[in-house]
């Protein structure tokens, strides 16, 4: 680990590095490596299938002053991402539309989950409440 | 004897020359971790771009390489700066792995496909900042380090110059000014954004306070252990805050103030808020502003 110096700025060599300088090329390699086959490995496994885009009630209706707090969930179990997910909420009686609500989510990848909730003025329970996706665009 | 304190010395550097390396990344790559549309390329990038994206940062880092990079040598064989490009992608990921995690834009929910394409994304700007480091507020030069391989510093003529003896009262003020100013550079162009009130929302409880204790090593480590040009300076600056880490507190505490006032100048705070929104604001600018100020108290 003598100095090479005196090399002219014309004709750079290629430099004895030190221990500590192989050691942090090594990890580097290492982590510069795993997340290159993680890309590779998604890019094989990876389902070349639209986006299908579910939306269930998750927890309770909740009430609080009048206001009925709807809980839900939407996944994105397709292939490919999601932009402008609209989630739309309909309580019909008899019928005829009493309150709608939609909602929009900004992306969902695949696999993503996003939760959310409606607030309603009147009492689900003593309708026929829908939930469901209105439309998405690809990004 | 003397080879146990050149192997020692020899660590000493290695970690000196990646932490100069990760501050040149955080000086960099802040700006645009606080960009939503960064993220959301990354939510809906495809695997074939990410790679693509690589090869064009290895290839970019690559080109600087050759003339920055780093380390401490200027001129370089290409097998090395080969090895120092992929170095310093490596140093760009962890950082940007960390610091989205700090923001909660990379979470135990978000699905592998979307945490990598954010990762690879918002590690670009990383890695160029490291590559950059040496050239952003120069490096030190032969003086402190032992020449284990070929180095020219030519940012030397910066650090000896400036060297009057400033009295105690003034060089508080010139920390005080540089740190503004450096902050201001930085959280200027952030503080109007939806961003701000975006991570707000995300960062809670416990993360804002790991976001304050971040705040505060990044900070230190840009001032104190890098190695910019500045730093023997700093060691002797004698203000009132001395002290390598009550002069980064302070700084961190000056540098909250500031992002206090942008945000109040922007309107993103309103006085009839409660504390808790205040305080939250503040400590998520207080971020950018924090490595905006390290860097100006290097720059003054």
């Amino acid at each position: 680990m003598t100095n090479i110096v005196e090399n002219n700025d014309q004709n750079p060599q290629f430099s004895s590095r030190t221990t500590a300088e192989w050691v942090t090329f090594g990890i580097a390699s290492v982590i510069v490596g795993a997340i290159a086959s993680l890309v590779i490995y998604n890019w094989l496994t990876e389902q070349h299938q639209p986006p299908e885009i579910s939306v269930r009630r998750t927890d309770a209706i909740r009430e609080k002053d009048g206001s009925f707090y709807i809980p839900f969930e939407v996944v994105n179990t397709g292939g490919e991402t999601a932009e402008s997910v609209q989630v739309v909420a309909e309580l019909k009686k008899n019928g005829t539309v009493e309150e709608s609500g939609d909602l929009q989510v900004d992306f969902l990848a695949e696999g993503e989950t996003e939760k959310g909730a409606f607030v309603f003025t009147q009492n689900p329970r003593q309708g026929e409440l829908t939930l469901r996706i209105g439309s998405y665009k690809t990004p | 004897m003397l080879t146990t304190q050149k192997t020692t010395n020899q660590w000493v550097n290695e970690f000196k020359d990646l932490i100069r390396g990760a501050s040149g990344g955080f000086l960099f790559g802040i700006p645009l971790l606080y960009t939503m549309e960064v993220w959301w390329i990354g939510s809906y990038a495809t695997m074939p771009r990410l790679l693509l994206a690589m090869l064009i940062t290895f290839t970019i880092v690559f080109m600087l390489n050759r003339t920055a990079g780093f380390r401490t040598a200027d001129n370089i064989h290409p097998m090395d700066a080969a090895m120092e490009s992929i170095e310093a992608i490596a140093i760009g990921t962890i950082c940007a792995a960390v610091s989205l995690i700090l923001i909660r834009e990379i979470t135990l929910e978000t699905p592998i496909s979307e945490a990598l394409g954010k990762l690879v994304y918002e590690s670009v700007p990383f890695t160029v900042g490291v590559a950059l480091a040496n050239q952003f507020l120069g490096h030190q030069g032969q003086e402190t380090e032992s020449s284990d391989r070929p180095q020219k510093s030519s940012s030397q003529s910066k650090s000896q110059k400036q060297k009057s003896s400033q009295s105690t009262i003034h060089a508080t003020l010139a920390d005080i000014g540089g740190t503004l100013l450096g902050a201001l550079i930085i959280a200027f162009n952030i503080a109007p954004t939806d961003e701000v009130p975006m991570l707000v929302s995300a960062i809670q409880d416990l993360w804002l306070l790991a976001l304050l204790v971040a705040s505060l090593v990044v900070s230190y480590a840009i001032v104190f252990v890098a190695g910019f040009t500045n730093q023997q300076k700093r060691l002797q600056q004698d203000g009132i805050f001395q002290r390598p880490s009550s002069e980064t507190l302070m700084s961190y505490l000056v540098s909250l103030a500031a992002a206090f006032v942008m945000l109040v100048f922007f309107d993103k705070v309103q006085w009839n808020d409660p504390w808790q929104i205040w305080l939250s604001h503040c400590i998520v600018l207080g971020f950018p502003a924090t490595i905006g100020g390290a860097a100006g108290r290097l720059a003054i």
